[in-house]
């Protein structure tokens, strides 16, 4: 290139492009035309294809050091363990305010009331060692059923749930026998204590049940205190309780606390195959440790209840 | 689940298609074996981390990529620890002399580039690799870059400039003139 010539200058990207095959085709013309009366131009077209020479050997030059083999094996098994780790969550609006959503690999590992994204923060931040990434795609499909349910047209979150987080062995039983509470129903911190061999350890699992890392999943809603009271719900929060009650058709009234109507409601004697009018026998006066309760007879069947021989609640329904 | 069974095998499946080339260019970029091959696992672990956020129709190559490039850039960050790799890499320009034969002409030459290479600001000598060892477009490098597919543009032809001028002193044998 001729330093004294503007041309020469301003032709030069060009001409860099002609010699790297990117040039428009006025491009080439442009440059064909200058070179053919400027041999130091001329010569530079042929430098730059030369180092285009130089780069396609360099492309064919095996490169030392580039055996991906033992890095992609280390890869693989860092991805093992991530995967296994790894937490997607979304947060969404629900009818009973902010949601918090998260899951693992094997399934909903976190469902929580969250009123700031700080909350939310601090309750992954109990997913410990979880590799935490946020993917509204990943949950959608869980809020989605997560909506139906709160709006009537699901009865059931059948879920595959990831408990590692929980606290210990013995929350994870006082989830897992929670989550058998069907819809609908409602029985006591004491009768769970029972469900799990540990009949004294009320006050146990009312706290494993206050650290429930996934509310309306592992229905907690449905437990209440041995007197029908509606206690201990999401920190505060028991008019939530009430409400995911009364969704089922739970009733509920105020009798001085919020308080289940358990003689409005038909009742299951520990484990027994039947369900029976709240007078029945000795039901009325029996503590809710022994009992469950049914928001309706649907509900009551619907568990695989038969009715009573005796109170015949088949023959003598409540009125609602 | 079936359906993160099916998502885990996707990302198998970027894994398979693009770890021995994202390694190739980390090895280019840092001249380490050992670097590269931390970086590319960073780069995919990264990248498994986000995929499922990523457009059904994103060019997965050019995001690997893009991820890579920031990489390096963070590893390369500081001069200090530029000029160590470099010097760790024995990458000083090679002594040119006599008149060697055709093969290893090239040989010296190739590692003239090399050194021309290495001695790029790294933009450039980033830009450089991407398009004309991996073919990657212009608007990928420049998303790879923070810049425009034209700013990127600009790095590669600045890149060309400065190593057809380290090769001014270089007989480039066989690719002489032929007119």
């Amino acid at each position: 290139m001729s330093a004294a010539s503007s041309t020469c200058r301003e032709i030069e990207p060009d001409l860099v492009a002609l010699a790297v095959g990117e040039a428009e085709p006025d491009a080439v013309l442009k440059v064909e035309e200058h070179i053919a009366e400027c041999p130091p131009c001329m010569r530079e077209l042929h430098q730059y294809r030369a180092v285009e020479g130089l780069v396609a050997d360099l492309r064919r030059t095996p490169l030392p050091g580039a055996d991906a083999t033992l890095a992609r094996a280390q890869l693989e098994s860092r991805l093992s363990d991530l995967r296994s780790r790894l937490v997607s969550f979304g947060l969404f609006d629900s009818p009973l305010g902010p949601m918090l959503i998260a899951r693992s690999e094997l399934g909903v590992s976190m469902v929580e009331y969250v009123e700031s994204e700080a909350k939310a923060a601090a309750r992954l931040g109990r997913l410990t060692g979880a590799a935490v990434v946020e993917s509204r795609a990943q949950t959608e499909a869980f809020y989605q059923d997560l909506l139906d349910y709160l709006q009537g047209r699901r009865t059931r979150l059948d879920w595959p749930l990831d408990l590692r987080w929980a606290r210990s062995d013995f929350q994870r039983r006082v989830l897992d026998a929670t989550a058998q509470l069907p819809y609908g129903a409602v029985t006591s911190y004491g009768h769970i204590a029972r469900d799990i061999g540990a009949p004294s350890a009320t006050r146990a699992v009312a706290q494993a049940l206050r650290w429930n890392p996934m509310p309306i999943v592992i229905p907690c809603h449905r437990v209440v205190g041995s007197t029908g009271d509606l206690i201990g719900y999401a920190g505060n929060k028991v008019s939530l309780k009430q409400q995911l009650l009364a969704l089922e058709g739970v009733p509920v009234v105020t009798h001085g606390a919020l308080q289940v109507e358990r003689r409005a409601m038909y009742v299951r004697y520990l484990a027994e195959a039947e369900y029976c009018l709240p007078t029945c026998g000795e039901l009325p006066s029996m503590p809710l440790t022994r009992l469950t309760l049914y928001g309706s007879r649907a509900r009551a069947e619907a568990a695989g209840l038969a009715p009573c021989a005796s109170c015949r609640p088949d023959l003598h329904p409540m009125s609602t | 689940m079936l359906r993160v069974m099916a998502e885990g095998d996707a990302f198998e499946a970027v894994v398979a298609a693009h770890h021995a080339e994202i390694h190739r260019y980390l090895v280019r970029i840092t001249a380490h074996a050992s670097d590269a091959d931390d970086l590319s696992q960073e780069t995919f672990l990264r990248a498994f981390r986000a995929h499922r956020g990523l457009a059904p129709d994103a060019n997965v190559r050019a995001w690997l990529f893009a991820i890579a490039t920031n990489l390096c850039r963070n590893h390369f960050r500081g001069e200090k620890r530029r000029r160590l790799a470099m010097a760790a890499a024995g990458a000083e320009p090679a002594p040119v002399g006599g008149r060697p034969d055709g093969h290893v002409l090239l040989q010296e030459t190739g590692a003239r580039v090399d050194a021309i290479l290495t001695a790029l600001p790294m933009r450039q000598r980033l830009a450089f690799t991407m398009r004309k060892l991996h073919d990657l477009e212009y608007d990928a490098i420049g998303a790879s870059l923070d810049c425009s597919a034209e700013t990127a543009r600009a790095h590669v032809f600045q890149a060309l400039r400065k190593i057809r001028r380290g090769l001014d002193d270089v007989a480039i044998a066989s690719t002489e003139p032929r007119t």
